[in-house]
């Protein structure tokens, strides 16, 4: 029988050098690499978690935020449920380039996405260059979460993929719950963009 | 204890026993054998249990997976595959199940497991089933396996195991779906935006870690990607095979691979190689689009892909251009044009622009050599089409270097093209709707111009290769005499000029002679220019000469010799003229091997290298010269000059019929018409720098005037060609010309009069075409030097706007008013 009951993909972005491979490796193996270098292309990582009971499955895929791999990271947004934009609240550059990414999400990814805002490196308070309230606006306008995390302190960002697994269980579940076409395959369908995750739920298989 | 065990172990069914008994208590043992093979026959025995069988392994195999006891793991995945293998053909389920584990195994972050699962999948790729399953998604393989081809895991070993992993597994699921319309779509863009920059990603690292002279491994994943990629992309169809190409173009974008553009070069040939040859248009087509869509870049990054262009065109070969030849052409034309226009001061950005520049011109060429040889002509009428023609005008006054330029490119690239045409027979290589604009261009007032019109009319006319023999250019030229005693030493390759030659060289042969003419004309000539002049009139004897043109060329020879004596070219000018007039007359004097023609011209080439060097190309046409090395005086004493009665003479006793050669200037009626008018010019303006001189309208007209005359004693020169020899009017020369200009009416009324009576008998008598032929022909040249002279008005009066306008109208009725 399968381990788990629903599976999530969950994509981070956002430009270089902002942390995102160090988030991802504190959530799944709970260490912060020091001196993580660049990633290339893409990562995968995996993680299951509880909500209300369920075993939740994240599938992340961690990408590269150097341009040249734009690419091929983009290749990966569509299928995602969630998405996790980060950006480093130490690093204004980092901050401005965020319409860029929007757009990004705009052209690449499914239209109703899941997105977190995520201001990395709240550590580091004594060098920080974008205001909480900033980036919260910022979010705000462009209807996305937002969440401040540390990875080097592990702050907030746990709470970061667990509310993302909430929130996708809480969809998927209002989706299953609503008659739709393929649910008599006993496929959960994602509500967003046709991906289709998933975990198997048929009665079936419950032999 | 044991006991309860025991019984719970008969209490299992049947098949989870089996499958338990080939686990050894010590995964170091790994698979036990005896017991694989019982289950292998309880499977293929009984394929219904084979779900069941295969939803148990997967349990367990899921297990050890989170325990990571990775022993198990492989003992799990190497039953599963013996099991795939025997039994494939029973059990779709079964194969569901495989797959969630391979999936399950892959999600493991352990390397070794990872290529255990992407080895499992490929020996599931190389199964055929034969029945499809429409609902199985690869989504999660495709998204897994690029990532792998990315691994950046360590130590490098086990970096490049991932690697190529990931690139089998790729391989897999294309070999798995690409055959089956039922399958999931794997050239749907989600997939290939996945594979193809994974597979070019991993080329990339091998391009760059270890030069190509290092010998590749058979595992490299740079040689594994190159195999993959060519292995898709020979499966690719029309349909799909922008899917491929995107990614690529947009991956050599990101990665900024097209300066330098060795990868990218590298990546078009292996897509090239690989690409099925009806295709192979597509991917040229595909990069055209991109270059437009880089319209904007820097140069150098339009220069890259346009080089691309050239390379895969090359390989194409036939099959580059598809069905929409002009398209192709069009676009690289534009690109060259908006290059031209761009004005910049950046030293560096005008380099650029220049390889661009180049980089275009070079793959027209590339281009053009794939079409047939009719095609190539059209091609070039068409870059004619395209050359903006309003340079006589312009160029002077406006000071504007752009279209001159643009004319030079377009030129260049007509070279290009015509480098790559072989020409058979001359009627097809001009045709008249070629020739003529050809012509036109020669005039053009930059002397760069006219020196590429020069070399494109140098490879056209040659076909034997002559040109370069003809040329003293060449580096050794100690060894090469301009002047050879014997026509032999040059070594050049002569052949009898078919009937049709000759009648096109009949038909055409004045338009050349004139063009040539006027050209010996130009002021702003360099030696460069002078040196193709005579290599042109070279190739024209050699290669359509012969008797029936021969007098025609020596009249041309003899008008031309006149030129530097009665004009007021600068001395290097003049001197240059006498040396082509004696070279030239060297050449064709022994080319027809009339003895005393030969004598006479050996005669004065040794009198002149005692007397006056100056006068021969050894001396006019070094580049080294300075000004004080000429002499100060143009005059030349007539024992130096060609004497044309002595050439008549030798013509008449080989028993070519002279009769015309006796009026010098029916030697070519357009040089003649063009000398009457540059009498009447000198006269007008009594300084000889005319060209500085003041010229109101009132000379304006009286040059008109002098125009329309000369074209009547021009038609009237006509009339010997007709087949009325002899009956010539009068002897027309320099002197005989500027009498009737001066001379009172009476004279010239009688004269008009025969002249009418002359057009009108020929008119009469002669066939339609001949007459339509002619006059075209003259009534080009008469434009040509029309629209010359209002130019140099117009140039003159350059705050006068209004002029422009004038010279435009005259220019287009003139011909119009006299042909009809």
């Amino acid at each position: 029988m399968e381990d788990y009951k629903y599976l999530f993909k969950v994509v981070l972005i956002g430009n270089a050098g902002v942390g995102k491979t160090c988030l991802v490796r504190r959530f799944t193996q709970g260490l912060f690499p020091p001196g993580q270098g660049a990633t290339i292309g893409v990562d995968f990582m995996i993680k299951t978690v509880e909500v209300d009971g369920d075993k939740v499955k994240l599938q992340i895929w961690d990408t590269a935020g150097q341009e040249r791999f734009r690419c091929i990271t983009q290749s990966y947004y569509r299928s995602a449920n969630a998405l996790i934009l980060v950006y480093d609240i130490t690093c204004q550059p980092t901050f401005d380039c965020l319409p860029n990414w929007i757009k990004e999400i705009d052209t690449y990814a499914s239209s109703k996405v899941l997105t977190y805002l995520v201001g990395n490196k709240s550590d580091r308070l004594l060098h920080r260059e974008i205001p909480a309230e900033i980036g919260e606006h910022f979010a705000k306008q462009h209807s996305m979460r937002y969440l401040e995390t540390s990875a080097k302190e592990a702050e907030n960002v746990d709470r970061l993929f667990t509310e993302i697994a909430v929130e996708l269980t809480k969809q998927a579940k209002e989706n299953f719950l609503r008659p739709r076409q393929d649910s008599t395959s006993g496929k959960v369908g994602m509500p967003n963009g046709g991906s289709s995750p998933v975990g198997g739920l048929s009665c079936c298989k419950l032999n | 204890m044991t006991g309860c065990c025991g019984c719970c172990t008969a209490l299992k069914p049947r098949y989870k026993r089996l499958v338990d008994s080939i686990f050894p208590d010590n995964p170091e043992d790994g698979l036990v054998k005896d017991n694989m093979q019982k289950l292998v026959y309880y499977g293929t025995s009984k394929p219904e249990k084979l779900d069941r069988i295969g939803q148990y392994l997967e349990q367990r195999l899921s297990r050890d997976v989170t325990r990571s006891r990775t022993g198990y793991v492989s003992i799990s995945m190497e039953a599963l595959d013996q099991l795939l293998l025997a039994c494939h053909a029973h059990s779709n389920l079964f194969v569901e199940s495989f797959l969630k584990m391979v999936h399950k195994t892959l999600e493991s972050p352990e390397p070794q497991l990872q290529i255990l699962a992407s080895q499992s999948f490929v020996k599931f790729a190389n199964i055929e089933e034969d029945t499809p399953s429409y609902h199985r998604s690869y989504d999660f393989f495709v998204s897994k396996f690029s990532s792998m081809c990315h691994s950046s895991a360590e130590p490098e070993t086990t970096r490049i195991r991932i690697r190529v992993a990931g690139l089998h597994g790729l391989q897999g699921i294309v070999k798995k779906t690409v055959s089956d319309d039922l399958q999931v779509n794997i050239w749907d863009p989600v997939h290939m935006n996945k594979i193809i920059p994974s597979l070019l990603y991993s080329l990339q690292g091998c391009n760059m870690d270890n030069d190509p002279e290092s010998p590749k491994e058979d595992e490299s994943p740079g040689v594994v990607a190159e195999m993959v990629l060519r292995d898709l992309v020979c499966r690719a169809t029309f349909g799909n095979i922008t899917s491929v190409l995107k990614p690529v173009l947009q991956h050599l974008d990101y990665h900024k691979l097209w300066v330098p553009n060795k990868f990218a070069v590298k990546i078009f040939r292996i897509l090239m190689y690989s690409v099925q040859d009806q295709y192979g248009h597509m991917v040229v087509h595909h990069l055209m689009s991109h270059l437009d869509a880089h319209n904007k870049d820097e140069p150098r990054v339009k220069a890259g892909i346009v080089d691309v262009v050239s390379e895969t065109v090359v390989i194409a070969a036939g099959g580059s251009v598809g069905p929409s030849v002009l398209e192709v052409f069009n676009t690289l034309l534009r690109h060259l044009k908006s290059s031209v226009s761009v004005q910049t001061s950046d030293r560096q950005r005008v380099l650029d622009e220049k390889n661009f520049q180049e980089a275009v011109i070079n793959t027209i060429g590339e281009f053009a050599n794939n079409l047939p040889d009719y095609q190539k002509i059209e091609i070039m009428m068409f870059v004619m089409g395209k050359v903006p023609l309003l340079d006589l005008e312009e160029d002077v006054s406006s000071g504007d270097r752009k279209d001159t330029l643009l004319q030079t490119m377009l030129l260049k690239t007509m070279l290009k093209v015509a480098t790559k045409y072989r020409t058979v027979l001359m009627i097809n290589a001009f045709p008249p709707a070629f020739l003529d604009p050809l012509l036109r261009m020669s005039l053009a007032y930059d002397a760069g111009i006219r020196l590429i019109v020069q070399e494109i009319l140098h490879t056209l006319l040659d076909r034997h290769d002559n040109s370069g023999k003809l040329k003293f250019v060449s580096e050794n030229s100690d060894t090469i005499t301009w002047i050879p005693k014997d026509i032999q030493a040059l070594n050049l390759t002569v052949e009898k000029a078919s009937q049709q030659d000759i009648f096109f060289i009949k038909k055409n042969g004045p338009q050349f002679y004139s063009c040539i003419y006027e050209n010996m004309l130009q002021e702003n000539n360099k030696v460069d220019n002078f040196e193709a002049l005579y290599c042109t009139l070279a190739l024209l004897s050699i290669e359509l000469g012969g008797e029936d043109i021969l007098v025609d060329l020596v009249r041309l020879a003899m008008g031309i010799q006149n030129i530097s004596v009665s004009s007021d070219l600068p001395v290097t000018h003049t001197c240059a003229i006498h040396a082509i007039v004696a070279a030239y007359l060297n050449l064709i004097g022994q080319l027809s091997a009339i003895p005393n023609m030969c004598t006479h011209v050996s005669e004065i080439i040794d009198a002149r290298k005692n007397k006056a060097p100056h006068l021969l190309p050894d001396f006019a046409f070094n580049r080294s010269n300075t000004e004080q090395s000429y002499p100060t005086s143009t005059n030349v004493k007539d024992e130096l000059l060609f004497d044309q009665a002595v050439i008549n003479e030798a013509l008449t006793s080989r028993g070519y019929d002279t009769s015309t050669l006796g009026t010098p200037f029916t030697i070519s009626r357009l040089s003649q018409s063009r000398l009457g008018r540059m009498d009447s010019w000198f006269a007008e303006t009594s300084s000889g720098s005319w060209l500085q001189d003041e010229v109101d309208m009132a000379h304006s007209t009286s040059d008109i005037h002098s125009i329309t005359l000369s074209i009547d004693s021009s038609s009237s020169s006509q009339t010997p060609l007709m087949g009325q020899r002899g009956q010539a009017p009068e002897d027309i020369t320099f002197e005989s010309l500027k009498k009737i200009i001066t001379e009172d009416d009476v004279e010239r009324k009688r004269s008009q009069e025969m002249k009418q009576k002359a057009i009108l008998e020929k008119f009469q008598t002669a066939p339609f075409e001949q007459i339509v032929a002619k006059i075209d022909a003259e009534s080009m040249v008469f434009q040509n030097k029309l629209s010359e002279i209002l130019t140099t008005i117009s140039d003159e009066n350059k705050d006068n706007a209004p002029q422009h306008q004038t010279t435009a109208v005259f220019d287009m009725q003139f011909p119009d008013l006299y042909v009809y």
